[in-house]
């Protein structure tokens, strides 16, 4: 058990610093985010392998619950994990329910910050404007390495959200919604993933960071508040007209870990980073972002969709952190 | 303490060395002390800070370099970013040595020369030129800086009275003229002195323009800038023994140039895989070899080491050897992968061996058996329990480098704490000493370290938990032919020179 602690917390960490190298100075260092990701694989097949989950979920000290909905959300996913089949819960995400509140992520984040909104848009011009399917591919791509990575490792809805949004034409039988859809929703849900991890296993910078998001995106106060389960029907009508490259979801998802709510931001630097790779001339930055999403994980398709029904059962908060 | 010639001193103990220590223009010699010593031999020279105040005080020729550069250091104890140096390189014959900051910068030092007045300060080095080698610059198309830091400077042999150097940051490569001049042209016809143009129908005699001497002066002019040939960050680059191309490597290629065209360059090794997510190694180091002008040798994250003739084919994408050491299973944890990622390879001197440093070890390699080294060296593997603290603070993905000495018979690296850690080969023993203001007393000699790893700690270890994380050692250099080492700690530059002279 404590593997499946110390996996859970390196996976919590790794995602941070994925997250946090699209801020660095210089670009994307392809070899660091490699590496990170090897260890993601690594503590998510430990995460995984782990034959008692359960026990996790009650010995967990569960950071000082915060009496709002996420929390007990939070314990939903986690519980998910545990029961048979394990990647179910994380895996199980109601199609209706990611859309709703994928609208309001964008929103959310773009009340905070001008400037993220502004490369939000910029992005999703970007996006929109150029190869139709680069957008999908390169979530697709984005994808398929966090799908293992995280959702193996048992990053709490984030991984779980990130498999519904798999754009269909990359997994075939999840059925995921378009992938455009599905990174406007990554945002809140990170939010409100956030909140019950951070006892778990919260990088430091996670909380300062988080308190700039949940300002902006309207949610409860405070880095350890989730978002209000108000606060996604706020954020369900702008979501439904965004429509952004599904690869910034993807990013957006692994984020969800740490607590960076501003998902629009996410969004576009991901869906910018992506928007090079169906390009054929070498798009440097855009390759390195790529590389670092997919990484190593070979992505394992079908893993995540059987976990859809089970997902159901959860409560809509868990359901909307998994489905992020 | 102040020595006079040919007086030694160690560690307040006399000793008798049996075998010689380097001379300043003999052979190297063994690092240890064959009666012995325990105490470390190593002296501080001097402490060098890179920004450019230190450069104008040292252009003063009657100041005591050392008192100003302590009394000057002494108030700085913040360090700015840009001021953290990046690499550090002596030239072919140890005369000069070049820097590279986080800021673009290069500053090279000149060793001074001999002096029968002064024979303690042979060894120091001084400030010889400044330049701002790299920019910082925006990639518009991809929305991404490109960052500034200079990641590797390598010197050409000399062929002239210029000196040559290629200093890279992420992206561009630029090959340096550092060249002197000491005389001026005077006497012109159409100018006067001050240089304004003087009117031709004034002019009734004509005079052959001479030139006189003035003071020395060092300018650097970019010859070469090879540009736009790398998707990735540069991490390394390396001259070949022709003297005629060179290789940079990044990421995920390795490109060969010609010293004289900047337009074009021959990729030779690409491991980028059609589909970005089947991405499992990178490129991490590379370095041709030092006598065979068609081999050269590339490093991976994953610990493998590949050997590379290019007379076999124009991409060396299948190399002619391959050298893995079989993973330990009992050390196997979530990090692994991250510590057996190669930082730095280097070819010993003879050719005949490499060296590779990944996170917790030193292992040389012969070039004649590739599946296993032929030593390994625990830098500091008190730090294997530590991983996941490291990795949290990133300090997992420090990349160090590896030095040898002239002879091949010592190799250093650095470690945390400002400690650097040097093994001799032959006796295979290892000393750590520590590059640190408060030991910076000119001459004063270097005590060596110990870190205490459980247990009962005694009165001069250090407990790891003691260790300061963010006092790192990565770059370190080592004289071609003597026993002066420089090493950059953060944004001081410590030379250190074996107690002979």
């Amino acid at each position: 058990m404590e593997f499946k602690l110390e996996a859970h917390r390196i996976v919590s960490i790794s995602l941070g610093k994925i997250y946090n190298s699209r801020i660095q100075r210089g670009g994307i260092k392809l070899h660091k985010n490699l590496l990170v990701s090897l260890v993601l694989r690594s503590a998510r097949q430990v995460y995984l392998s782990d034959p008692c989950p359960g026990l996790y979920l009650a010995g967990h000290p569960g950071a000082p619950a915060p009496p709002q909905q996420p929390e007990e959300s939070a314990a939903g996913p986690p519980a998910g994990w545990g029961e048979p089949p394990p990647p179910a819960g994380r895996a199980a995400w109601p199609e209706p329910e990611p859309q709703p509140e994928r609208p309001a992520v964008p929103e959310g984040p773009r009340a905070g910050d001008a400037e993220p909104a502004a490369t939000v848009t910029a992005a999703g011009d970007t996006l929109q404007g150029g190869e139709a399917a680069a957008p999908e591919a390169a979530w697709r791509r984005v994808e398929g390495p966090r799908e293992t990575a995280v959702g193996g490792a048992g990053g709490p809805a984030e991984v779980a959200g990130v498999f519904p949004e798999r754009p269909e034409a990359a997994r075939g039988p999840c059925g995921c919604p378009p992938g455009d859809e599905d990174k406007l929703s990554a945002a809140p849900r990170v939010d409100g993933c956030r909140a019950p991890r951070p006892a778990a296993a919260e990088p430091p910078a996670s909380p300062p960071v988080c308190a700039r998001k949940r300002g902006a995106a309207g949610a409860g106060g405070g880095p350890a508040d989730c978002p209000a389960p108000g606060s996604t029907p706020l954020k369900k009508p702008r979501r439904n007209s965004e429509e952004q490259p599904g690869g910034a979801a993807a990013a957006a998802e692994e984020e969800e870990e740490m607590e960076t709510g501003n998902v629009a931001n996410l969004i576009s630097i991901f869906g910018s980073s992506f928007s090079g790779l169906l390009r054929k001339s070498p798009g440097g930055g855009r390759e390195e972002a790529e590389g670092e999403e997919s990484g190593p994980e070979a992505a394992e398709p079908g893993q995540i969709c059987c976990d859809k029904p089970v997902l159901r059962d959860i409560n809509p908060w868990s359901t909307a952190i998994v489905a992020f | 303490m102040v020595l006079q010639p040919g007086e030694r001193h160690c560690g307040g103990w006399s000793h008798r060395r049996l075998g010689p220590w380097c001379s300043p223009t003999g052979s190297p010699a063994p690092l240890s002390c064959e009666t012995g010593c325990g105490e470390g031999t190593w002296i501080l020279v001097c402490r060098l800070l890179v920004p450019t105040q230190v450069s104008l005080l040292s252009m003063e020729e009657d100041i005591d370099t050392r008192k100003i550069n302590n009394s000057f250091l002494r108030d700085h104890s913040y360090a700015t970013e840009a001021d953290i140096i990046s690499t550090v390189e002596f030239n072919h014959t140890g005369e000069l040595l070049a820097t590279g900051d986080k800021g673009g910068r290069v500053v090279i030092f000149q060793r001074e020369q001999e002096s029968k007045n002064q024979v303690h300060r042979r060894g120091e080095y001084n400030v010889y030129s400044t330049f701002q080698s790299h920019e910082p610059e925006f990639d518009y198309l991809k929305s991404l800086e490109i960052e500034e830091k200079i990641n590797k400077i390598r010197w050409l042999p000399q062929q002239n009275a210029a000196y040559f150097l290629l200093s890279t940051n992420d992206k561009t490569v630029k090959l340096w003229k550092v060249s002197e001049r000491d005389k001026r042209p005077e006497g012109y016809n159409l100018k006067d002195e001050e240089g304004r143009l003087r009117d031709p129908a004034t002019i009734t005699t004509l005079r052959v323009p001479v030139l006189r001497p003035m003071d020395l002066m060092v300018e650097a002019t970019p010859r070469r800038v090879f540009a736009n040939a790398h998707t990735y960050h540069i991490n390394s680059i390396s001259v070949n023994s022709d003297y005629e191309t060179y290789m940079s490597a990044d990421d995920l290629r390795i490109n060969l140039w010609n010293f004289e065209i900047t337009n074009q360059s021959f990729n030779i090794v690409d491991i980028k895989p059609a589909n970005m997510e089947e991405l499992t190694e990178v490129i991490t180091a590379a370095e041709f070899h030092p006598h065979h002008c068609n081999t050269f040798v590339y490093s991976s994250s994953k610990g493998t080491i590949r050997l590379c003739d290019m007379r076999a084919s124009a991409l060396c994408d299948r190399h002619t050897k391959f050298f893995e050491e079989p993973e330990d299973p009992s050390n196997r944890s979530f990090f692994s992968e991250i510590i057996s990622s190669i930082s730095d390879v280097k070819f010993s001197h003879s050719g005949r061996y490499i060296m590779t440093r990944d996170y917790l070890t030193v292992k040389v390699w012969d070039l004649n058996m590739e599946n296993r080294p032929i030593e390994t060296y625990q830098v500091h593997d008190y730090l294997r329990s530590k991983l996941c603290s490291l990795y949290e603070n990133d300090c997992i993905f420090d990349k160090f480098e590896c030095v040898w000495n002239g002879s091949d018979s010592v190799i250093m690296t650095g470690s945390y704490n400002n400690f650097f850690r040097m093994f001799d080969r032959n006796t295979k023993r290892d000393v750590t000493l520590e590059a640190s203001r408060e030991n910076s007393k000119p001459r004063a000699i270097l005590k060596p370290r110990k870190v205490c790893v459980g247990g009962k700690r005694r009165k001069d270890e250090i407990s790891v938990d003691s260790l300061d994380f963010s006092k790192k050692i990565l770059h370190t250099a080592w004289h071609p032919s003597e026993n002066i080492i420089a090493v950059a700690a953060t944004n001081n530059l410590y030379i250190f020179q074996d107690k002979v002279n």
